[in-house]
């Protein structure tokens, strides 16, 4: 890797300090500054030099930015420093949040869950494999094109792809998303906080070159899983991974359903692993509502998420994986 | 570079199975007092049979099994603790004082014109050299042009590894690229770039008769016709290849080489260091992995001499894991296109085959058509179709485990378009009782009587279902008169056997101590083997499964010679004669003398008694068998593909060590099952970029992945010691592929064998089954 100047602040304001103004309209792929947090992504991107920054802002001695905590409400704050692992085990989140406990123990391996942290799987880069091919300068690191929409796109999105085809890699991403998280992001004048889902940006939506709307002077700190509903939620999240032992999601499904009796309240349904962002499916969620759990709704749910999906060369199986994943997510949750 | 075109060459020899054809005779008749035997002799790892002179009677013999007491048993390695804890060093944990660390850069393009400028690099502090690796023998005025993706063009050492990473981006180098083939079709389009100088189709032969072949197909009652596509699958040496050349001047030098072949190193690497053999010492104490993969120093290793040489500092130049995947070797693709017909009444009649080996500059291997099942009249013609990719090397069973894919796929689907039980129609045409009885036994294991739907797939509803597919394998692993060994009994009861050998990760250093100890009476802990050194005596290289059967003879020979040896300077003293002495439990016991081993050996003079040990023909024994099948599930929802059982019954002679040849086994099927679910060199064939060059991306399964294993060594098989590393990777991924079609009715004919292709397979059948009611509703 480049030599680059390492920062270790004690606090978030210094943190802050350390950071550039954003450049907005000007991006380009060359990030002077990178935050460092469990460095799960970012080690592999600076050995590889898809980033030469010239500064690494080490956030890890910042404290009290790895508690997960249950507040009075059944809302959890998690902090962005928190491990996946820790979020994996945590009581709290198994009792009420199934679905991100099993999104957090799907990810990649336990050494890397010990590391990696809640905020560095949210922001983490693509894996499409032209954009982490340092010859390969595709549209994602300032080239003019999308090397994986005529190439070989096995592993690329069905939805919302274009200009860009890259999935989001996260696990974590779809189970927050259809538990309606928000996010804190922390800049030099104050913070903002956002829904989650609001957070991610389409390729077509922000600039290509990111995947979401954290500024450069901005820190990711919080995530907030606001109280489940009365009766609490029914979730679950299921992933393919080509390999079982170690992968990203060829796709995944989180669903969370709010249940009258045997009768669907409210479904929440987010995908991963098919599209550049998080794809949360509000006509699934339509179909699901008022509905008992069979494998009719199942059917209808898969269909309904999957509408509109175009695939590329190498990906049509993404679609009848997804909706099968869909219903066996739905079908999971027909016990309590 | 030059060694790329002789591998190439050693693929085509490879592709013999020698023992497979009749009417072999030796060459002449054997002198007075000699015999002949036939055995495999290794180039380059790729096995070929041939026929030895040997002594006709004499020497030693293995003891019955069952009187055995350490052989032959379950044996834990020697060095298994120091393996698993780490304190093992390896060539790549080596660190002497004022090392260097060396790297190579490889061209990034398939193709190119290569120019470079050094000073930048040679100006950085904590850099000691950058060299162009520009071919010597290339004329000055000519252009440099590279020849496949990755090929090295430089070399660096510095300071730290990281120094000479900085180094080797600090190279000014221009490429200007060429075009280029790295797919098949590339390099078969008209006006294709010309990959090598003699074309881009490399050796071309055909095996059978045409005609006649031609003539049984149109005899044929069924006939399939099929192509199956197997991509390139790299070696995955956990340790990566290379060596640490420890020269620092003077006339004396330490290699450390992680190799399969302690001399293949020892032979090149002294003339790199400006030394001669005796000068040099090639250690190789642990090595990680070499799969056919690590014969020679390769031009890492070269490189790492020359710049020790040079720099008159300890050099360490071990590959990048990148680098393993673009200029470390890799096992050739294939793409086999084949006719074959069948009887109704279940013989194979006839098979007719295309087969294109894709070894990138190299020849690529293929073991041939038919692969051990007996045919009415074959015709097949192969040839090499050469890309701008790295050459093909020898990989655990050249050429077997791709013919066996078509092969067992070309069985069942015949087996289904006649209607037959797969395992009887296999079993119908096999030519040797030894494949019937292990094919029957894996069958029985893997419970095909209890099979519900044996001629064709589970047609239930249920989303989930279950199939069993079969394979079977040949090999050599017979041993050869190359092995030289020393045992010594000290007075302190003290027993050492030294061979130069590597342990590949076999337990070879194991079997070694365990033979001595069964000739002595002791036990395994009682025996120091001193392996992996230039220091002892000569050995082989581990390839062709033949360590074993070359090395244990010698050792057992070393090992009864001095067990004659000691009895005879110890029997006068003790009043009795040798052939009344029994050793056994530790002690000497017999014509009234009991005595511990410790108390006999002190009785010796303080030089000890030392003997020598070489091959022994009737020790060893050649050519095996092999019958695998695997009981897979498919979930015909998602696609996804487990494996939960695998079973593999193999012939192997005396197995030295129960639990170290059941670890063969074992991870033949690992290796197989990986193969062809998950690996795949993946290159973009417009940009002539690999993609997958990392341990991420380049699948191989893990632990999750792993089914119950059932390894079974045949002790039907009574001869001596044969080698079984490589059959039994041979059938495991065609016999997955066949469970897949039993399972679910989709022919997977393209590997790896993934869920994607699983999908669109089933969406294919259910869309050609609603064609079928269509049509026929249209008609009526």
């Amino acid at each position: 890797m480049k030599a680059f100047e390492l920062v270790l602040p004690a606090s978030l304001e210094q943190a802050l300090a350390e950071l550039p103004e954003p450049a907005r309209g000007r991006e380009t792929a060359r990030e002077s500054v990178k935050l460092l947090a469990g460095g799960q992504d970012l080690l592999g991107e600076l050995k590889e030099h898809l980033v030469e920054p010239e500064r690494v802002v080490d956030l890890k001695r910042i404290p009290g930015l790895e508690r997960i905590e249950p507040a009075p409400d059944g809302s959890i704050g998690i902090g962005a420093l928190a491990t996946v692992a820790a979020l994996g085990e945590d009581a709290a989140v198994a009792r009420g949040f199934a679905v991100l406990r099993e999104a957090a123990l799907s990810v990649a391996s336990p050494q890397i869950r010990n590391v990696g942290t809640v905020g560095g799987n949210l922001c983490q880069r693509p894996r499409c494999w032209y954009y982490r091919h340092e010859k390969a300068l595709c549209l994602k690191k300032g080239g003019s094109e999308c090397f994986a929409h005529g190439g070989l796109n096995k592993y690329n999105a069905i939805l919302g792809g274009g200009p860009s085809y890259i999935v989001h890699p996260s696990d974590l991403a779809p189970a927050l998303v259809a538990l309606g998280a928000e996010v804190t992001l922390r800049g030099k004048g104050g913070e903002r906080t956002l829904a989650l889902e609001r957070f991610f940006t389409l390729p077509s939506e922000g600039s290509v070159l990111r995947e979401n709307v954290l500024a450069s002077d901005e820190i990711l700190t919080r995530v907030k899983l606001p109280a489940p509903p009365a009766g609490g939620w029914r979730s679950t999240y299921v992933k393919f991974k080509e390999r079982g032992s170690y992968d990203f999601a060829l796709a995944s499904v989180a669903l969370a359903l709010s249940m009258q009796g045997d009768t669907i309240r409210e479904a929440r349904l987010c995908l991963g692993g098919v599209a550049p962002i998080p794809w949360r499916v509000s006509a699934a969620e339509a179909a699901l509502a008022g509905r008992k759990i069979d494998a009719e709704a199942a059917r209808a749910a898969g269909e309904a998420a999957l509408k509109g999906a175009e695939p590329l060369q190498h990906n049509a199986y993404k679609i009848p994986l997804a909706k099968a994943l869909v219903a066996k997510a739905l079908l999971a949750l027909a016990k309590a | 570079m030059s060694g790329r075109g002789a591998e190439g060459l050693a693929g085509a020899l490879g592709a013999a199975t020698g023992r497979l054809q009749d009417g072999d005779q030796p060459p002449r008749p054997p002198k007075p007092g000699k015999k002949w035997v036939k055995t495999t002799k290794v180039v380059d790892g790729h096995e070929r049979e041939e026929w030895i002179e040997v002594d006709a009677a004499g020497g030693p013999s293995w003891p019955e099994r069952s009187a055995m007491r350490v052989l032959h048993q379950r044996l834990p390695r020697v060095d298994g603790p120091e393996k698993v804890t780490g304190a093992a060093r390896y060539p790549h944990d080596v660190r002497l004082p004022g090392m260097l660390f060396a790297r190579l850069l490889l061209c990034p393009h398939p193709c190119a014109k290569v120019e470079l400028d050094l000073e930048a690099a040679r100006k950085l502090r904590g850099v000691h050299a950058v060299r162009s690796l520009r071919p010597s023998d290339l004329p000055a005025d000519e252009d440099w042009i590279t020849r496949y993706l990755g090929q090295p063009v430089a070399a660096v050492a510095a300071e730290t590894p990281e120094l000479a990473e900085d180094a080797l981006r600090a190279i000014a180098a221009r490429f200007d690229e060429r075009p280029f083939a790295v797919t098949r079709e590339q390099a078969l389009a008209p006006n294709a770039p010309q990959v090598r100088s003699d074309g881009n189709l490399g050796r071309r032969n055909e095996r059978g008769d045409r005609e006649a072949a031609e003539k049984a197909l149109a005899a044929a009652d069924r006939v399939i016709e099929a192509t199956y596509v197997l991509p390139v699958q790299h070696h995955l040496c956990l340790e990566p290849h290379g060596l640490v050349a420890d020269y620092r001047g003077g006339e004396e030098a330490t290699v450390y080489a992680s190799t399969q072949g302690t001399f293949a190193v020892h032979g090149e690497v002294p003339r790199h260091l400006g030394l001669q053999a005796g000068q040099v010492t090639t250690l190789v104490p642990h090595m990680g992995g070499g799969f056919g993969s690590k014969f020679g120093p390769g031009v890492e290793g070269v490189t790492a001499c020359e710049l020790a040489r040079e720099l008159k500092r300890p050099v360490h130049l071990l590959l990048a894991r990148a680098d393993e995947f673009l200029t470390a070797g890799n096992r050739s693709g294939c793409v086999q296109t084949v006719r074959a017909g069948a009887t109704k009444d279940g013989k194979l009649a006839a098979l007719i085959a295309t087969i294109d080996r894709l070894g990138g500059i190299g020849g690529g291997s293929h073991a041939g058509l038919p692969y051990i099942y007996t045919c009415g009249a074959s015709f097949s013609e192969i040839r090499s179709v050469h890309t701008n990719t790295d050459g093909s090397r020898a990989f655990r069973a050249p050429g077997h485990p791709q013919a066996s894919f078509a092969m067992e796929s070309v069985m069942d689907e015949l087996a289904c378009a006649i209607g037959m039980d797969r395992l009887a129609f296999r079993l119908a045409n096999l030519g040797d009782d030894v494949w019937k009885r292990q094919l029957e036994r894996v069958a029985r294991e893997i419970g095909w009587e209890g099979h519900r739907h044996k001629a064709g797939p589970d047609l239930s509803d249920a989303p989930v279902k279950e199939g069993i597919g079969f394979g079977v394998s040949t090999w050599g692993g017979g041993g050869r008169p190359e092995c030289e060994v020393e045992v010594r009994i000290a007075r302190d009861g003290g027993v050492s056997v030294f061979s130069g050998s590597q342990d590949l990760g076999t337990g070879t250093r194991t079997y070694v101590a365990a033979i001595v100890a069964e000739e002595f009476g002791l036990a395994l802990g009682d025996v120091t083997a001193r392996i992996g050194s230039s220091a002892y005596g000569r050995a082989n290289g581990s390839g062709g499964s033949t360590t074993a059967a070359s090395l244990a003879p010698a050792v057992k020979d070393a090992a009864h010679k001095a067990r004659e040896a000691l009895l005879e300077r110890l029997a006068p003293e003790l009043g009795v004669r040798p052939d009344q002495l029994a050793l056994a439990d530790g002690r000497i016991t017999g014509g009234g003398v009991n005595i511990g081993w410790k108390e006999a050996c002190a009785r010796l003079g303080a030089d000890g008694i030392t003997t020598h040990g070489t091959w022994q023909a009737e020790l060893a024994g050649n050519g095996v068998h092999g019958a695998l099948a695997a009981r897979v599930q498919v979930d015909t929802l998602t696609g996804e593909i487990a494996v939960v059982k695998m079973v593999c019954v193999q012939d192997c002679g005396l197995a030295l060590n129960v639990l170290a040849a059941e670890s063969q086994i074992n991870g033949g099927m690992i290796q197989a099952m990986s193969y062809g679910l998950f690996e795949e060199r993946v290159i973009d064939p417009d940009l002539g970029l690999m993609l997958n060059a990392n341990l991420d991306d380049y699948k191989i399964a893990g632990c999750r992945e792993m089914p119950e294993m059932l390894p079974l060594i045949d002790e039907e098989d009574r001869r001596g010691v044969i080698g079984l590393g490589e059959p039994p990777a041979i059938a495991g991924h065609g016999a997955i592929a066949n469970a897949i079609h039993n399972a679910c009715g989709v022919r997977l004919r393209e590997m790896p064998m993934t869920a994607d292709k699983l999908l669109m397979g089933l969406e294919a059948l259910r869309a050609g089954a609603r064609g079928a009611r269509e049509g026929a509703g249209g008609r009526g």
